[in-house]
């Protein structure tokens, strides 16, 4: 308690600009966190589609996607990338990031991590999505098809917005989970939070003050707190007010996991 | 073709061991998470206020901090403040405490699936409140949440290769083949095969937990 509480061992903080230093790292996160949702978001709707698609072929091959890039560890498939991933097309990367960019996802090595992020959390949004449209009663769309209205139509105009609802906590619990493993790209040296951090802890005397690897991490840590609590509020608002006997999709980890209220 | 058999000839006593680690780790993870994630899931409903704010602080915590954050804390912070911890214990270990977050809300949300009545019934019959949670609150839960469990379980065998990834000395299945990468300079008949042995795990996982569900499952 003692070692934890010493002023000595937490002078790092206001010592130069280390605290701003790693702050810088922590934006890179949550930027990496931001790029990743949205592009994720983009390719799990048309998967989530092609998972309820009434054509077998599209569908199996819909769900052998989502299923395989679901169950591969997220490090493997970031490492994996990393290695393989072509020169040209990371100087193809490095040449279309907008300048404004921070300079830490200027590297052709982010489209790697990103890659992977992408791949990954498509694959469980889309599982998401699907379950959500399956959690709606079969009665709206046989309804809306009562009504003469088209496959597109019925899904463009009755079956997706309710459904899409329905994914909306789920959805943000799994930014949570995003949001953490933006730390693994630290493994394929992006300068991300944990590098930054490792780099101030690293340099045990950093201008005479020692910076202990247990403060430098419980620093990073509430910074991690403070957004994924802020997120998992957000998300229990978000919950529909509990319909009685109805499947409610909820984010475990990154799962979907439907828990059958009684 | 012939290069990815001839991956797997060459590297099989690595790629092996690499496997036996991954699967000793998530066994020993899952029993943690189990018993831990319980133990946080009785706080969590416990009528004392202070309890009940514990049980939510270790969720929220173990919740809201990445893996990589943990395991490095748990291993070379620990060992820079002078805890003699090894790479062993603390892997396992933080994977477990981690995991019995979400073990602890899944279950809450079993316990409150469990209508009622069941526990009334069993009050009337003349249980106390520990035999009523132990004898039919619990058993009940646990069933409702088989589902629930088994994806976080899958999670947590995926979430394991990030021992080997971070500052641990951790030979497991990854780790193995990155090292085997880096002698042999061939990057994708290992990871192909690291990737099989991790599939193997998890799709395993989902079969035997959707055995268990269609024995088990509490229908309603």
């Amino acid at each position: 308690m003692t070692y934890l509480f010493s002023p000595d061992n937490w002078e790092w903080l206001i010592t130069g600009n280390n605290a701003r230093f790693i702050l810088e790292g922590f934006a890179i996160n949550l930027e990496i966190a931001a790029i990743g949702m949205v592009f994720s978001l983009l390719f799990a709707l048309p998967l989530a589609l092609m998972g309820i698609s009434k054509k077998r072929p599209v569908r199996v091959a819909a769900r052998l996607w989502v299923d395989f890039w679901r169950n591969l560890p997220l490090l493997l498939v970031i490492l994996y990338l990393a290695i393989v991933m072509p020169t040209s097309l990371r100087e193809a990367y490095e040449s279309l990031v907008p300048g404004f960019f921070p300079e830490a996802l200027q590297s052709g090595r982010v489209l790697a991590g990103l890659t992977a992020l992408v791949l990954y959390n498509s694959a469980v949004i889309a599982e998401i999505m699907r379950a959500g449209i399956l959690s709606l009663d079969r009665g709206q769309g046989e309804a809306a098809a009562a009504l003469g209205l088209s496959y597109t139509q019925q899904m463009r105009y009755v079956v997706l917005p309710q459904g899409l609802r329905r994914m909306v906590p789920a959805t943000v619990s799994q930014l949570i989970t995003l949001n953490k493993d933006t730390t693994l790209v630290s493994i394929i040296a992006i300068q991300e939070v944990l590098s930054k951090g490792a780099s101030v802890y690293g340099f045990n005397f950093f201008g005479g003050v020692q910076a202990p690897i247990l403060h430098v991490l419980i620093f990073i840590g509430l910074l991690f707190l403070i957004v994924n609590y802020a997120l998992s509020r957000l998300s229990r608002r978000l919950e529909l007010p509990g319909e009685e006997g109805a499947a409610r999709v909820s984010g475990i980890e990154d799962q979907v996991a439907p828990v059958r209220a009684a | 073709m012939v290069e990815l058999w001839e991956a797997i000839a060459d590297n099989f006593p690595e790629l092996a061991s690499g496997y036996w680690l991954t699967v000793r780790t998530v066994t020993i993870s899952f029993v943690i998470a189990l018993v831990i994630g319980t133990a946080v899931a009785l706080l969590r409903i416990a009528p004392t206020r202070v309890l009940r704010a514990i049980g939510t602080v270790y969720v929220e915590v173990f919740r809201g901090l990445p893996l990589l954050v943990l395991l490095i804390m748990a291993f070379s912070g620990l060992r820079r403040a002078g805890v003699p911890i090894t790479a062993t214990v603390a892997g396992p270990a933080t994977l477990g405490l981690y995991t019995a977050a979400y073990v602890a809300e899944i279950l809450r949300s079993g316990f409150f699936a469990v209508g009622k009545g069941q526990r009334e019934a069993s009050l009337s019959l003349g249980l106390d409140g520990g035999q009523t949670m132990r004898h039919v609150v619990l058993p009940q839960a646990f069933r409702t949440v088989i589902p629930p469990l088994a994806s976080l379980t899958v999670a947590m065998i995926k979430n394991s290769a990030i021992i080997g990834g971070s500052l641990l000395a951790t030979q497991d299945l990854l780790k193995e083949a990155r090292i085997e990468v880096g002698a042999s300079g061939n990057a994708t008949p290992l990871f192909f095969w690291a990737a099989v042995g991790y599939l193997t795990l998890t799709v395993g996982a989902t079969v035997i937990a959707r055995r268990l569900e269609t024995r088990y499952a509490v229908r309603r």
